[in-house]
């Protein structure tokens, strides 16, 4: 990695961000690798970015539940307008994590083009390598569970409960569309990398934001604060069901899949 | 790994050539093996589309990759198939020496000097 001295423009925020980079590097073993500006540039980007996707996803949320409310606030049964003014926040917020994607890129971009040397492996880390098969199968389930309960709510004949899983299911699709659209970004954006140890960091990067990509808060919360309570007690019990199972799932699959710094040295060495 | 120098002398597209050759010739990058493509191999190096298009076309001239349409470009078998060709043709040279009674030293230096001077120069005893 790169050893020279920044040019800095603003000291004291590059420090803390050199101190976090130099955090980040012990937490994943490359202890002897210096933190470099491009690597804390590109780590402080990525958690604003982080923040910024969790800030989207609450936003969704929250108008997911208030959507709710208001559909069923006024007197009449149905009321389009909630759900056509969700259906829009939706593609809002897809436009603001593609421009949160896209400002992520630039930011790489900017710091990939100060690189006197550029270094880069023949075999692009794919999904197998990035999110792993393990990780995929729970998004997959998780995504699933939801969209079947929303499925399920749709079947039964109180109006009330038909559409909150609408609601629900323009939530889902929402923040599926959303993942999705994250994750080819992940795969996609171009390596910024200088030497092997830079690589290393790259690949331990994209994996962690896949497999947080994969923590599935929306889908847990969403059929909790929609369906639960409203529609039929087996629906409630099948949402609390689906809850546990994944919680219990998720714990299972972070203590027993290897760390994000095993997966990406298993990528480079076969590389 | 390839690693491309801005600083260095040698234009970007012949490091990426000879790093490429390199690869394949030493059997890192296995014959059949997919090349990345020109696009995303040129957005990972930072180099223009064209330069790594430049350092594609001149391994396929020299027989070392292969671009199947759309499928991208593979490590050629042709490199493979030489040195096949070369083990056989090794084979039949040691069968020769050893039914006229030539020591190994001589019969090596008889494959030396006619690699030297590039000409299938006769066995002679």
């Amino acid at each position: 990695m790169t050893r020279e001295p920044l040019p800095d423009t603003d000291p004291p925020a590059r420090a803390t961000d050199l101190r976090l980079a130099g955090a980040w590097l012990a937490r994943h073993d490359l202890t002897y690798t210096r933190p470099t500006p491009l690597l804390a540039n590109r780590l402080a980007v990525r958690e604003r970015a982080r923040l910024a996707a969790q800030v989207i996803l609450a936003v969704l949320i929250i108008a997911s539940a208030l959507a709710a409310t208001s559909a069923f606030g006024g007197s009449q049964p149905h009321r389009p307008l909630p759900l056509l003014a969700l259906t829009a926040l939706v593609a809002g917020l897809l436009l603001a994590q593609s421009l949160l994607d896209r400002w992520v890129r630039r930011v790489d971009q900017r710091a990939g083009a100060t690189l006197s040397r550029r270094a880069a492996h023949l075999i692009h880390p794919g999904w197998r390598t990035v999110l792993g098969r393990p990780y995929a199968v729970f998004a997959v389930a998780t995504f699933t569970g939801a969209m079947a309960l929303a499925a399920s709510a749709l079947t039964i004949p109180d109006p009330t409960v038909r559409q909150l899983a609408v609601i629900l299911l323009i939530g889902l699709l929402g923040v599926t569309a959303i993942n999705a659209m994250q994750l080819r970004h992940l795969l996609r954006y171009p390596v910024v990398a200088e030497d092997e140890e830079s690589l290393t960091a790259d690949v331990i990067m994209r994996v962690e934001d896949a497999r947080d990509l994969t923590t599935p808060s929306v889908q847990w919360s969403l059929p909790m604060v929609l369906l639960f309570g409203t529609a039929p007690g087996w629906l409630s019990a099948a949402a609390v069901a689906y809850l546990i199972l994944g919680l219990a799932a998720y714990i299972a699959l972070r203590a027993r899949t290897p760390s994000s710094t095993t997966v990406a040295r298993r990528a480079m060495s076969t590389r | 790994m390839i690693v491309i120098d801005a600083a260095s002398p040698v234009p970007p597209f012949e490091q990426l050539r000879a790093q490429l050759a390199r690869q394949i010739q030493d059997r890192t990058l296995t014959v059949g093996a997919r090349l990345p493509t020109i696009r995303n191999l040129a957005a990972d190096l930072g180099l223009a589309v064209n330069t790594v298009g430049r350092a594609y076309r001149e391994l396929e001239e020299a027989g070392l990759i292969e671009t199947r349409g759309r499928a991208g470009s593979f490590v050629s078998a042709a490199g493979e198939e030489g040195r096949e060709r070369a083990r056989r043709a090794a084979a039949d040279y040691a069968a020769v020496i050893a039914s006229v009674g030539i020591d190994t030293g001589e019969a090596i230096r008889i494959v030396q000097a006619a690699l030297t001077s590039g000409t299938s120069a006769p066995a002679s005893s």
